[in-house]
């Protein structure tokens, strides 16, 4: 599953260790969601959208890189 | 990336899941030293050698209630997923090669594998298999 929070980490200035922080996440875990190698569960990205004030469709997209939710 | 239940710093977690474990592992050692001695030179025999010999293993059951108490406890799900790769692993390990070794047993008769070795295996199989699942996510 692709994802924006690369991009949406960024936008904050936010490092992968920031993130992890307000997740109460470790910064690999960060990682391993920020670079598609680990999708989180249903809780932790409703966490997300939360901290990024989106929706999920608008964070997450399937694997044929379309967004769920367009 | 390190495996953060084996590191200083890792979460509350994590530090209480080590320190029940070295716990466990030092009262393993205690255990089977003294049991070892009673049964030697102190000439133990009977019931009370059935409960010593019981209870040496029982700081074993205490490392597997622990690992499986963090595995429900920890909270961070990326570094549980980790965790229970390497368990499954472990037992995926532990089961071939006992298996493999009772063929040989039962058919060839290699030397027999005392039960007692059979949860080293699993460690030895769970410590081989961190760098092999850590590096899937580097």
């Amino acid at each position: 599953m692709k994802n924006r929070l690369k991009v949406l980490r960024a936008e904050r200035d936010w490092s992968q260790a920031d993130l992890a922080q307000r997740l109460e996440v470790s910064r690999q875990s960060v990682n391993a969601i920020e670079t598609g190698k680990f999708d989180p569960s249903l809780p932790l990205a409703f966490k997300l959208a939360r901290l990024f004030g989106m929706r999920i469709e608008e964070i997450f997209t399937d694997e044929d890189g379309v967004s769920s939710g367009s | 990336m390190k495996l953060n239940i084996f590191c200083q710093g890792g979460s509350a977690v994590q530090r209480r899941y080590s320190v029940r474990v070295w716990t466990a592992n030092g009262l393993y050692v205690l255990f089977t030293v003294f049991t070892a001695f009673s049964i030697r030179y102190l000439h133990l025999h009977g019931f009370w050698a059935y409960v010593a010999a019981v209870v040496s293993a029982l700081p074993i059951v205490g490392v597997l209630a622990a690992t499986g108490a963090y595995l429900n406890q920890e909270t961070d799900e990326f570094q549980r997923s980790l965790g229970v790769q390497c368990l499954l692993w472990g037992i995926g390990g532990t089961l071939s090669i006992t298996t493999i070794w009772g063929c040989l047993e039962g058919m060839v008769r290699a030397p027999h594998l005392s039960l007692v070795w059979i949860y080293p295996i699993f460690w030895v199989f769970v410590g081989l298999s961190f760098p092999v699942v850590y590096s899937r996510y580097r």
